[in-house]
């Protein structure tokens, strides 16, 4: 129907000429020699209009051909991408090329949609690409980051994985630059390698742990707890390849402090030990030195007594010195604070320990502060740490030396300190004097101690009263116990 | 003669109950206050017997034993120690390191204690002796 819509001016002019024979050659014989203007007319205008008609046809056909070309041409130009239907116009249904540029319109179409698709599809898959990348760069931040060390092996026993406490702890560097990955080569821990290498063997999963010591670059040995489990074999979902990621992880716990803790409390317990057997060695030798008859004479027994009876107090002095400061650590004490004149608790503590001064002919010089110094205390409290610095003093001057006591206000604070002339602190001892049962080791034949009563009048001053208990001391001319406390005005302000 | 006992303890009253208990018995003794004190005491007085506390200042039992033990005037010298570690110590190792012949652990019984040096002294060869354990309280 279209191809005689498109050829109907070729028709026409066909038609034309036909009509024109037809009617000359009909009408010469009806109408004889009359008929030869007519039949002039016919043959001669007809073909002229045909002619007119098919040259104008074959303008037609040659504008609809440059039409149809500049068309696909235009459909060749767009872009697939962004190609809608409503871009695309079909092509006039007067063209003869419109059939196939039609079938043109609809392919390219049909592919724009298919690259939209795709398109689409492609965009999906970069953002989940980029999403998996972000992801498994967090996961490789937060692995290379963890504190823990962490090492991963493979079943060929080689290091596959390691985050960088791991490679700082065991020295990993060079492994990574030689590629040398065969663990029992690259890691000097032959306890941890073991530990690997045994959790990978495995044929069940659960952990294997270890207390290992490892010794790190700078030479410091440390303890950590190696907890290591077998890889189970990852189960790719896409082609079920189940060879993939077996082996063995281990995971290292640093329990240095914790070990230090430990090590801690059994010197405690042994320092306690120690310090309790001494006087209670004192005790059973002489009670059973008596009991034997042994000491004869009333003197002699007199002596043993008197002996028993001081170890006896000098255990109980251990005892309470531990109770207290047991209590303080564990904040079980009852702390009864009262605004108090500091100098009166300080005359009071000197009061106690004049006789044992008296004893070693030593001079306790009071230095109090004319001024009312109002203090937030616990009297008894106050007066132990007052004593036990006191009393220290006089036990480690010489025989005729002297200790002073004095109190002060220093930068709007109170501050009282005891000076002794006696033997003084080396600066390892000073640095230590203040831990529990260190005794220092000179000055034994001068004096024994529970090594306790310094721990707790530092816990006294610090834990309960907010202040400072510091020391200063020259080794051979006396030693400055000072305690610095905040004066009650300010607690009030 | 009677036998010379040095004894080594940086507690007084330690020294002096066993020093009661020895000198009752009729033993020579003589006491240091640590182990310096007592390695002056053993070259000039040459005791029979050595009974030293571990822990002490300046010079400890263990330092001191291994004195005696280097000095080839002092090698076979009898050692006993009395200490409050008596049960913290591994009295094999300090057999085998130190040819130590017994170790006692405070509180200790001073009638033990003599008993234990009659027994060591009466063998003069005591000192290469097999090592026993420490003595617990009676």
């Amino acid at each position: 129907m279209n191809y005689f819509k498109h050829n109907n001016l070729l028709a026409v002019a066909i038609v034309l000429l036909a009509g024109a024979l037809v009617t000359s050659g009909v009408g010469g014989m009806l109408f004889g020699a009359d008929f030869w203007l007519v039949r002039l007319t016919l043959l001669g205008a007809c073909p002229a209009v045909a002619g007119v008609l098919v040259i104008l046809w074959m303008y037609h056909q040659n504008q609809s051909r440059k039409a149809a070309e500049r068309y696909v041409e235009a459909l060749c130009r767009l872009d697939p991408c962004e190609l809608r239907s409503d871009d695309i116009p079909p092509l006039s249904s007067y063209n003869p090329w419109y059939a196939i540029a039609d079938h043109v319109r609809q392919t390219v179409l049909n592919l724009s949609g298919q690259v939209q698709d795709l398109e689409h599809t492609c965009a999906a898959s970069e953002i989940r690409i980029r999403r998996a990348t972000d992801e498994c760069l967090k996961i490789k931040k937060i692995f290379s980051e963890l504190s823990e060390p962490i090492v991963v092996i493979d079943d060929y026993d080689e290091l596959v994985l390691a985050n960088n406490s791991a490679d700082d702890l065991l020295q990993l560097d060079a492994a990574d630059e030689t590629e040398n990955r065969v663990l029992a080569e690259v890691v000097r821990c032959q306890k941890l390698v073991e530990l690997l290498k045994t959790a990978s063997r495995r044929k069940t999963t659960g952990n294997r742990t270890d207390e290992i010591e490892i010794t790190d670059r700078h030479g410091q040995s440390r303890w950590y707890r190696a907890t290591a489990a077998k890889l189970s074999a990852a189960v790719d979902e896409s082609d079920g390849d189940a060879s993939a990621a077996s082996g063995a992880v281990a995971v290292l716990r640093d329990i240095g402090d914790q070990k230090e803790l430990q090590k801690c409390n059994a010197e405690f317990v042994s320092a306690v030990s120690h310090e309790m057997k001494t006087p209670l060695a004192g005790i059973k030798a002489y009670v059973e030195l008596l009991a034997d008859g042994d000491a004869e004479d009333e003197q002699t027994q007199e002596e043993f007594l008197g002996i028993i009876s001081s170890q006896a107090d000098r255990l109980q002095r251990l005892v309470d010195n531990m109770l207290n400061i047991a209590r303080i650590e564990a904040g079980v004490v009852n702390v009864s604070k009262q605004t108090r004149s500091l100098n009166e608790l300080l005359e009071e503590a000197l009061h106690v320990v004049q006789p044992a001064a008296e004893a070693k002919q030593i001079e306790l010089v009071e230095d109090l502060s004319p001024m009312y110094l109002g203090v937030l205390a616990d009297r008894d409290m106050l007066l132990q740490a007052a004593i036990n610095l006191l009393g220290n003093a006089v036990k480690y001057t010489p025989n005729g030396g002297k200790v002073t006591l004095r109190s002060r206000m220093v930068d709007q604070e109170l501050r009282f300190e005891v000076q002794d002339t006696g033997v003084g602190l080396s600066e390892e001892d000073a640095r230590r004097v203040f831990e529990k049962f260190y005794c220092v080791k000179k000055d034994k034949t001068m004096a024994t101690g529970t090594g306790l009563g310094l721990p707790l009048a530092k816990h006294i001053v610090e834990d309960v009263h907010s202040g400072r208990l510091t020391v200063e001391s020259t080794l051979g001319e006396g030693s400055i116990f000072a305690i610095t406390l905040p004066n009650a005005g300010q607690i009030n302000s | 003669m009677s036998k010379r006992i040095l004894l080594c303890d940086d507690e007084i009253h330690i020294l002096r109950a066993a020093e009661f208990k020895f000198k009752k018995a009729g033993y020579d003794v003589q006491i240091a206050g640590d182990g310096e004190e007592a390695w002056e005491a053993i070259e000039e007085q040459k005791p029979d017997i050595l009974i030293t506390d571990c822990q002490m200042p300046r010079l400890d039992g263990f330092a001191l034993v291994q004195r005696v033990r280097e000095n080839p005037d002092t090698e076979d010298l009898p050692v006993l120690m009395l200490t409050a570690k008596g049960y913290e110590l591994s009295h094999e190792e300090m057999a085998e390191k130190w040819n130590v012949i017994a170790v006692v652990a405070k509180p200790f019984s001073p009638r033990e204690l003599l008993k234990k040096v009659d027994e060591i002294l009466v063998d003069e060869t005591s000192a290469v002796a097999k090592p026993q354990a420490a003595t617990p309280n009676p």
